[in-house]
């Protein structure tokens, strides 16, 4: 039999073996593709393409979720280019402002959008995926974490219905929902 | 490989054409086996999922076919060769399972004009497409729509649209009533001297068939019914075969070859099973009904010594005159809630613009179209509008209940280039050559299409829209690139009476191959203003009638 403290140990002792060969992670990650860092990065971003206002937000609504598990499970091809793209933003913003991407302003963080949106930030930091196409992709992602059904981890608690006035969810074999 | 026990009939394919192609075949009793490669949908796999919905497939496609198993080729116009996957809009999918579209579409129920099948005697040559009349009239089919309407069950009332082609028959159900924006809109059209009336579907208005009315879901168009109010080849013909005894249906199996004998007959078909295993089934006659792209790979990849190019290719014609339909028309934000959300949103058509337009090859018919889901709408915005932030969920917000759209399927006009082939390298899960489709659109269609959306426009306008705009395809995002295609892929296999210029004879009998006929979308020479569906539906039922008279 083992003991709780011997069950602990060695599963950290196996854990640590799956974990050779990832990629580095200081701290465990409550996400299945992004780091913490990676997933603070992530969240301002979706926050700033689907800002909080008198109805939640991308943050509130957990699009990031939908976003960790949609690439984990469908498009696997795509992680690198998340990989990519939040580490060329973070390393713009420390170039630029001397911070990262989710420390700067509300404005400034607009501002850098804008600037991904329109091409029109320095190259150098860009070079394996250019701003506008990750920015095409998260605003992509975004949405349908956003405005798609919740199952997929985003849409919590139908933030999205709620503020399109649309009722929720469907009861079957009655055009009638539960809630609206 | 084992080998079945022989059967007098194959269908390949449980869509629209093939379920009808066996019920006709099993209830005049021929022993029938009914092939398809996806599964009998089940409500479950995607209840009011839009993401996985076959009007968006973001994340997978909810009625087949699996993303990974099932690759295609999509050939630039620079020749450049991309492996594809179901999600892609170039690859121009159709649903794989029991159904097939049929399970998931809107259901609009239209009969081709009498016009729609002398398109080149009313039009004469279009320079650069091969614009054919077709080997038969609408005289020869009407017979076969109405068995349709009455067999599969559809709801509509043609009385109040002057330009309907005659009927001898009335339809089965009373039309459905028009949701708001459908009233509305009827009353201006009206008042522009225009002829709105009901939209004909494929769906019950009131008990029938042994199943119950329509709850009117705003997830209609795109997803399965979940009172099964909607009429499908899945819950009504095939069932009415499998009743009868002689009818298997044969779910998860990969036709991958169609087998000749050394007289140049088709013998059956080389197929894997639901395990992955080589099969043969032979048969006296053998139906393709897999859609105007997998119809033609299907014959592509049939080679043998007397057909060395494919089944029924020896004029080099499978695959080409591949149509679909451009949607177009216009949008309009009203400054009131235009949309109740009463679905499945399209209720209400004009046929004003098919045909007898000056200058217009065809042309198309007007819907209010079907309603947008969350995501969708976000995708939907004007040319220029923010694409995030604020602004963005502004619009969202002011305007869910305030968009009307009128749309339409424009009459395309063929292309010899518009094609599928098969891929040399590219091969499926089976080992199979995979679909790789090429060409593009004709210039006309570009036109024509600015002429339907600018009507469509001029009536949103005078509705009161307080903005408005055009979908026309060829303002950005241009996604006019590529053959058409789409869920109303048609063309692939053209019926007509020489066979240097078509695949099928007038009974849809490949020319070459006297016991092999195709009952899908393929054998449509031109693909009408309208959704393809019933035209699909009403031919299968003429094609196996012949079938059944001569092979039983």
């Amino acid at each position: 039999m083992l003991n709780r403290r011997q069950f602990i140990q060695r599963s950290a002792v196996c854990s640590s073996l799956f974990l050779v060969g990832c990629r580095r992670m200081p701290q465990q990650s409550p996400y299945r593709i992004f780091s913490p860092e990676e997933a603070g990065c992530l969240i301002a971003l979706c926050e700033q393409i689907i800002p909080a206002d008198d109805a939640p937000g991308a943050t509130e609504a957990g699009v990031i979720y939908y976003i960790d598990a949609t690439v984990a499970r469908y498009f696997p091809d795509t992680k690198d280019r998340y990989h990519n793209g939040i580490a060329s933003l973070q390393a713009h913003c420390q170039a630029a402002h001397g911070q990262s991407f989710e420390a700067l302003s509300p404005t400034l963080r607009t501002e850098v959008v804008e600037r991904m949106e329109t091409g029109s930030l320095p190259p150098e930091h860009w070079e394996t995926i250019s701003p506008q196409a990750f920015l095409t992709m998260v605003i992509r992602h975004t949405m349908q974490g956003f405005y798609g059904p919740p199952r997929h981890g985003g849409n919590r608690n139908y933030a999205s219905y709620r503020m399109l006035k649309l009722d929720f969810p469907l009861v079957v074999g009655q055009n009638r929902y539960s809630h609206g | 490989m084992d080998k079945q026990q022989h059967v007098q009939a194959i269908v390949v394919g449980a869509g629209a054409g093939g379920g009808v192609a066996a019920k006709v075949l099993a209830t005049a009793g021929m022993q029938t086996v009914l092939f398809e490669r996806g599964g009998w949908p089940v409500y479950d796999a995607h209840i009011n999922d839009e993401l996985i919905s076959q009007r968006m497939q973001v994340l997978d496609s909810a009625f087949g076919p699996d993303w990974k198993k099932h690759p295609r080729v999509y050939v630039g116009p620079d020749g450049s060769r991309t492996t594809i996957h179901a999600g892609d809009g170039s690859y121009n999918h159709v649903a794989a399972c029991v159904g097939s579209g049929t399970v998931s579409y809107g259901a609009m129920a239209w009969r081709f004009m009498q016009e729609d099948f002398r398109l080149k005697s009313i039009y004469g040559e279009v320079e650069g497409s091969t614009l054919d009349d077709w080997p038969i009239s609408y005289d020869d089919l009407e017979p076969y729509y109405e068995q349709a309407e009455w067999e599969v069950g559809v709801a509509g009332n043609d009385s109040l649209n002057p330009f309907a082609p005659p009927r001898r028959r009335p339809h089965p159900m009373p039309a459905f009533e028009y949701n708001r924006d459908g009233r509305y809109l009827a009353d201006v059209c009206q008042r522009m001297g225009l002829h709105p009336f009901p939209i004909p579907m494929l769906r019950n208005s009131v008990p029938y068939n042994g199943r119950a009315a329509c709850i009117r879901n705003r997830t209609c168009c795109g997803y399965a019914c979940p009172v099964d109010a909607k009429n499908g080849t899945q819950n009504t013909v095939i069932p009415v075969a499998m009743a009868t005894g002689r009818c298997e249906v044969r779910t998860g199996c990969v036709v991958a070859e169609l087998l000749t004998d050394d007289a140049g007959r088709v013998a059956g078909v080389r197929y894997f099973d639901p395990e992955g295993r080589a099969q043969t089934q032979t048969a006296d006659v053998v139906v393709v009904a897999g859609s105007a792209t997998e119809t033609a790979r299907l014959l592509l990849n049939s080679r043998s010594r007397l057909h060395p190019n494919g089944l029924g290719n020896n004029h080099d014609c499978v695959g080409r005159n591949l149509q679909g339909h451009a949607y177009t028309g216009a949008s309009g934000l009203f400054d009131w809630d235009i949309l109740d959300l009463t679905g499945p949103g399209a209720t209400m058509a004009i046929c004003d613009y098919n045909h007898h337009n000056p200058g217009i090859v065809g042309g198309g018919l007007l819907a209010n179209e079907f309603y947008m889901l969350p995501y969708a709408f976000s995708q939907s915005r004007p040319w220029g509008e923010a694409r995030w932030g604020k602004a963005h969920k502004d619009y969202q917000r002011q305007n869910y209940y305030r968009l009307g759209r009128l749309l339409g399927p424009i009459q395309e006009m063929p292309m010899w280039d518009a094609r599928v082939t098969v891929d040399p390298a590219v091969k499926d899960h089976w080992g199979i050559p995979v679909v790789a489709l090429s060409g593009s659109r004709h210039p006309r269609d570009f036109e024509h299409c600015r002429f339907l959306s600018a009507r469509a426009e001029e009536i949103l306008r005078q509705a009161g829209a307080v903005r408005t705009w055009r979908h026309t395809g060829d303002t950005p995002p241009a996604s006019f690139y590529g053959p058409s295609g789409g869920q109303h892929q048609a063309g692939t296999c053209r019926m007509g009476n020489r066979p240097e210029t078509s695949v099928t004879d007038a009974w849809c009998r490949v020319h070459e191959v006297e016991n092999l006929f195709i009952a899908d979308g393929s054998v449509l020479v031109t693909n009408g203003g309208f959704n393809p569906v019933l035209t699909i539906m009403a031919l299968a039922y003429r094609t196996a009638e012949y079938i059944a008279k001569h092979f039983r």
